[in-house]
């Protein structure tokens, strides 16, 4: 929970010319940035430079933050989304949802997931085992469609409430929790073949 | 989603309700419709536990560490210059020119170096020092002595001049020591017989050898003991006044004839 007043004085003090104050606002958000970057890019390379180009456009466009128009994070959340969304369409990652029995890449040795999954052995370390299912999610994360994909990340890895979602995504709250709910049920699908044992 | 009803709710509402749904915010008679059609629906049961079993996979995932550099890159990026806090906090190494040195030496020495390493030049360059140290060590030549040599212009010259006041001592003290074995072997020469041990012995190992003669012809004696006995005598008698003092002995010699 961000404290209004005290952001508040640090973009007026950034604006004046203060490095300090610059440095405080990237240290605080830099994390969750670069996690809303990652879920949306799915590398950690392009989640870096998405980042840079995320504070390289606020550090340029802070003085026409207005926090009488809404929370500072939420200011935040809407450059770095209209951002990836540009990155987006400039890589054309034009894909809806896919089932997970179509190759992931272009190679020809490529499996599919459901089939690179298949193919682990029970690791014996609970630990080892937790990354690799944070690993699959994550997979199956990126074969959401962007329009869902976006609208869960914000939702259930970055907590933000409906409106400031709508608020983010230019959109009704309606149309959020639509896309909400079936940007969980498609991932729900896509790991369900795999996981049913589990679940 | 079809528009169906079941117990009283659409499945457009139940659509409207799924979230708040699973966010646990539905009370009351709204959640009593919201069940009752989520166990009726065939379209709308099932989309609620995938819905919640997303919810679930993502809530379980954790959230990722960004880059260690990742600030000071934005910070570099942004602004252009290393705020205080970061310079303070990366450690500033100062070059010394010892270093800088090193660093340029280095590379050229390095091919040579390793050259030098290699198992048969290590070996030939350990027994070649070995070899030095045992020679050092014998000839008396301590590090102690090395690192006490002065090189200043005076110091040679001083040490110059002492060595060789060292060098004319010790041929002077020689010299009579010298004359003193010159002489000594001077009166050796003297006294000594002349070539005593070419005719004694090849004449023992003769007759060592032809001890037994019964079977073999004699041969014939060519040696003049007369002469060889004067001598011997000679060199044996006690100097006395004259020759004349000198007792007389006749010396015969035996031949058979063949």
């Amino acid at each position: 929970m961000e404290d209004v007043q005290v952001i508040a004085m640090l973009v007026r003090r950034c604006i004046a010319g203060d490095a300090a104050a610059w440095e405080e606002i990237v240290q605080t958000y830099n994390r969750r940035i670069y996690n809303i970057c990652y879920r949306f890019a799915g590398t950690g390379d392009d989640a870096e430079d998405l980042t840079q180009e995320v504070f390289i456009k606020m550090y340029r466009t802070l003085s026409s933050y207005d926090s009488s128009k809404g929370a500072f994070v939420t200011w935040v959340t809407t450059i770095t989304r209209n951002l990836l969304v540009d990155h987006f369409r400039k890589t054309k990652q034009d894909r809806m949802t896919d089932s997970m029995d179509t190759a992931a890449s272009e190679h020809e040795d490529a499996q599919p997931l459901s089939e690179q999954i298949q193919d682990q052995s029970a690791p014996p370390d609970a630990h080892v085992r937790s990354r690799e299912v944070s690993e699959t999610v994550h997979a199956a994360l990126a074969r959401l469609s962007p329009e869902l994909r976006e609208a869960v990340i914000l939702r259930d890895l970055q907590d933000m409430d409906y409106r400031e979602i709508a608020t983010v995504l230019r959109v009704p709250e309606g149309t959020v929790k639509s896309r909400i709910n079936r940007g969980r049920a498609e991932l729900a699908r896509l790991l369900q073949r795999t996981y049913r044992q589990v679940m | 989603m079809p528009e169906h009803t079941h117990n009283g709710m659409q499945c457009n509402e139940f659509d409207a309700l799924l979230s708040d749904a699973l966010d646990g915010v539905l009370t009351g008679t709204v959640l009593d419709r919201f069940q009752a059609h989520a166990h009726s629906c065939k379209a709308c049961g099932p989309l609620f536990a995938e819905a919640e079993a997303g919810r679930g996979w993502l809530k379980g995932l954790m959230e990722v560490e960004p880059p260690a550099n990742l600030v000071a890159n934005i910070l570099a990026s942004t602004t252009g210059v290393d705020t205080q806090r970061l310079r303070a906090s990366v450690p500033q190494h100062r070059v010394t020119w010892l270093e800088q040195m090193q660093a340029s030496v280095s590379g050229f020495l390095e091919p040579v170096w390793a050259t030098v390493r290699q198992p048969r030049f290590a070996m030939s360059f350990g027994m070649a020092f070995f070899a030095l140290s045992v020679g050092l060590t014998v000839a008396g030549v301590k590090p102690t002595d090395i690192r006490a040599i002065s090189l200043r212009p005076s110091a040679i010259r001083h040490t110059y001049y002492e060595t060789r006041a060292r060098v004319v001592r010790y041929v002077d003290n020689v010299r009579p020591v010298l004359e003193l074995q010159a002489a000594i072997h001077g009166v050796k020469r003297n006294l000594e017989p002349a070539e005593p041990g070419r005719q004694t012995k090849p004449a023992k190992v003769r007759e060592e050898k032809n001890d037994d003669t019964t079977q073999q012809p004699e041969q014939k004696q060519e040696r003049n003991y007369s002469q060889t006995d004067s001598r011997y005598m000679l060199a044996c008698a006690p100097l006395g006044p004259s020759v004349s003092d000198l007792p007389v002995v006749s010396v015969s010699t035996y031949r058979r004839l063949v």
